[in-house]
């Protein structure tokens, strides 16, 4: 236990002493309020008419969010495809930088198992990735509340808050992965661009309605309320996340490391 | 090395990367307390071997034995007691110096907290101790990778040119640092290096390595045997000279610009008969000098790449 504390003492470090989890943090503040900012624009007309562009896309923003339920789903889906993508970046640089800065051959020959140091590198990106969820979940709320919508009951905005979060953790589940693509890719394009790949994927093979065994449509189709889903989707989803920690992991002890 | 407890021993080591023989056959042994230095020109397979031997890339045949350990990839074991340098020392360009040896310390678990600032004096850091390493020079960053391979006390260094990137002070001091090392707490240093002086001034053994082989190994001692000499000699009549010379039994030829050289075991170990030989011909030498081919010529005439003839 000492052994993975010191190991995620160090992954702590490294994280916060870089400028990732500001820009990530930054981020996760964005997009509600983006979301926020386009539906208060839509909601009053006479700021709308002057935005030109801007007040088409509100418009279509908030026909989906009229009320605190629909208000909270988009938040879902949010978190779904644009907190993914975050997440994507946070597993990429907390897996591809010790590639791209050549520090790697520093944790290899040491007398900590590389289990507990890949271990340690999973929990951070874990926990780094529920504050960024926490964090938008929070301003979503916040922001709801200055913009008035209509609808905000408690259970509304509870049932509302629990379904952002589930979305969240199945989108932080499934990209476990990436952790394996940015080791084997030895940095960040290669998880990127499959992030990118697998999310035009998801759309394609939910419309084909395979979706629910797709684990990155799951969370998606989850935020638009999907009934098509089943426990096996959840299921698909836990068993992506420990097959890409199982992968990273027999990368890590078993790949010759020229780095 | 019958008898002798070994610190670092290859059976038949070899790594291919398709078709690329990285490195083949390498048989050796190190001694405990030893210093071994690995030769090499860039590409000759050094860098491969050293990371053979700390488990980061697979053997495509043998073996490699450290500190009684048989080394595997992925393994927890012997590193607790190996401090190692691979290529150019990387350091996280966010963390100070101090803060780079703390993820250090923490990765070789029941090194004392002290050790930090301790290594960081020995190591003459505590002027940077507190910049981060993104902003050090290439000799400092060398230096934070010798501190990083020094901080746990180890009984084992495997240094990949550690005198790369050095001012020649920073090589002198690195260099009694090693020695110290070694007299004082019998640490065994495994080095590569293409610094020939350097090596000469440090090492107790050489491995010479070519394109992936073991081309020869010798002590210092053999080394300076196996050092070519010869014989130069110029005289005001150099025709007259050589058909003396050759007529005595000692075969010479002559050189571009005049000089007589010879070879001959005969000549090079009595060269006062030799002068006295061309003295009673009537044709005195004007210049008499034993020339000994220098490390760097030894070395290039070794692997054979041209330059090496002396």
């Amino acid at each position: 236990m000492t052994a993975l504390a010191d190991m995620v003492w160090i992954e702590v470090r490294k994280a916060l002493r870089s400028r990732v989890p500001l820009f990530t943090g930054t981020m996760s503040l964005f997009m509600p309020l983006g979301v926020a900012f386009l539906i208060f624009v839509a909601r009053n007309p006479e700021i709308s008419r002057k935005l030109g562009l801007i007040s088409v896309k509100a418009d279509l923003l908030a026909y989906s969010a009229t009320d605190w339920a629909a208000y909270m789903r988009l938040s879902s889906m949010i978190a779904a495809a644009g907190a993914f993508f975050l997440f994507v970046l946070v597993v990429s640089w907390v897996f591809g930088r010790e590639f791209s800065d050549g520090t790697l051959k520093d944790m290899l020959a040491v007398p900590v198992p590389r289990a507990t140091i890949v271990l340690a590198k999973f929990i951070v990106v874990a926990v780094w990735s529920a504050v960024l969820s926490v964090i938008m979940l929070v301003i979503g709320l916040l922001m709801g509340a200055i913009i008035r919508l209509p609808g905000g009951s408690a259970l509304a905005i509870l049932q509302g808050s629990g379904l952002v979060l589930l979305t969240a953790c199945l989108s932080i589940a499934s990209v476990a992965p990436f952790a394996f693509f940015a080791s084997v890719g030895r940095g960040y394009l290669l998880p990127v661009g499959i992030a990118v790949l697998a999310l035009i994927t998801a759309n394609i093979v939910a419309l084909a309605g395979w979706g629910g065994y797709f684990p990155w449509a799951v969370p998606g189709m989850l935020a638009q309320g999907e009934t098509s889903l089943t426990a096996a989707s959840y299921v698909v989803v836990i068993l992506t996340a420990l097959a890409g920690m199982l992968a990273t992991y027999y990368w890590w002890m078993h790949a010759d490391q020229n780095r | 090395m019958p008898g002798m407890t070994l610190a670092v021993e290859t059976d038949k080591l070899g790594k291919r990367y398709g078709d690329v023989r990285a490195v083949e056959d390498l048989s050796l042994q190190v001694a405990q307390g030893e210093i071994y230095t690995f030769l090499g020109l860039n590409g000759a397979g050094k860098t491969t071997t050293i990371r053979l031997l700390l488990g980061m890339v697979r053997p495509t045949s043998g073996t490699a034995t450290v500190l009684q350990t048989r080394v595997r990839l992925g393994s927890q074991e012997p590193w607790a007691s190996v401090g190692y340098l691979v290529e150019i020392p990387r350091a996280y360009p966010e963390l100070t110096v101090r803060e780079n040896l703390e993820v250090a310390r923490r990765l070789h678990p029941g090194t004392a907290p002290g050790g930090v600032s301790e290594i960081i004096e020995r190591l003459r850091l505590a002027e940077y101790a507190d910049r981060r390493a993104g902003t050090l020079s290439h000799g400092n960053a060398q230096r934070l990778g010798l501190a990083r391979a020094l901080l746990h006390h180890p009984r084992l260094l495997i240094l990949d040119e550690p005198a790369s990137g050095l001012d020649p002070a920073g090589i002198v001091e690195i260099r009694q640092f090693l020695l110290d090392l070694t007299r004082e707490q019998g640490v065994t240093v495994f080095m590569s290096s293409h610094i020939l002086a350097e090596v000469a001034r440090l090492a107790q053994r050489i491995g010479i390595i070519h394109k992936g082989r073991l081309l020869q190994e010798l002590t210092m001692e053999e080394l300076e045997r196996n050092r070519r000499r010869r014989l130069l000699i110029r005289t005001s009549n150099t025709e007259a000279a050589h058909q003396t010379l050759t007529s005595a039994g000692h075969p010479a030829a002559v050189l571009e610009d005049g000089t007589l050289e010879l070879k001959a075991a005969s000549a090079i170990d009595h060269p006062d008969e030799v002068n006295s030989l061309l003295v009673m011909a009537g044709t005195p030498p004007t210049h008499l000098a034993m020339e000994e081919e220098d490390l760097e010529q030894y070395f290039l005439r070794l692997i054979g790449v041209s330059g090496g003839a002396a």
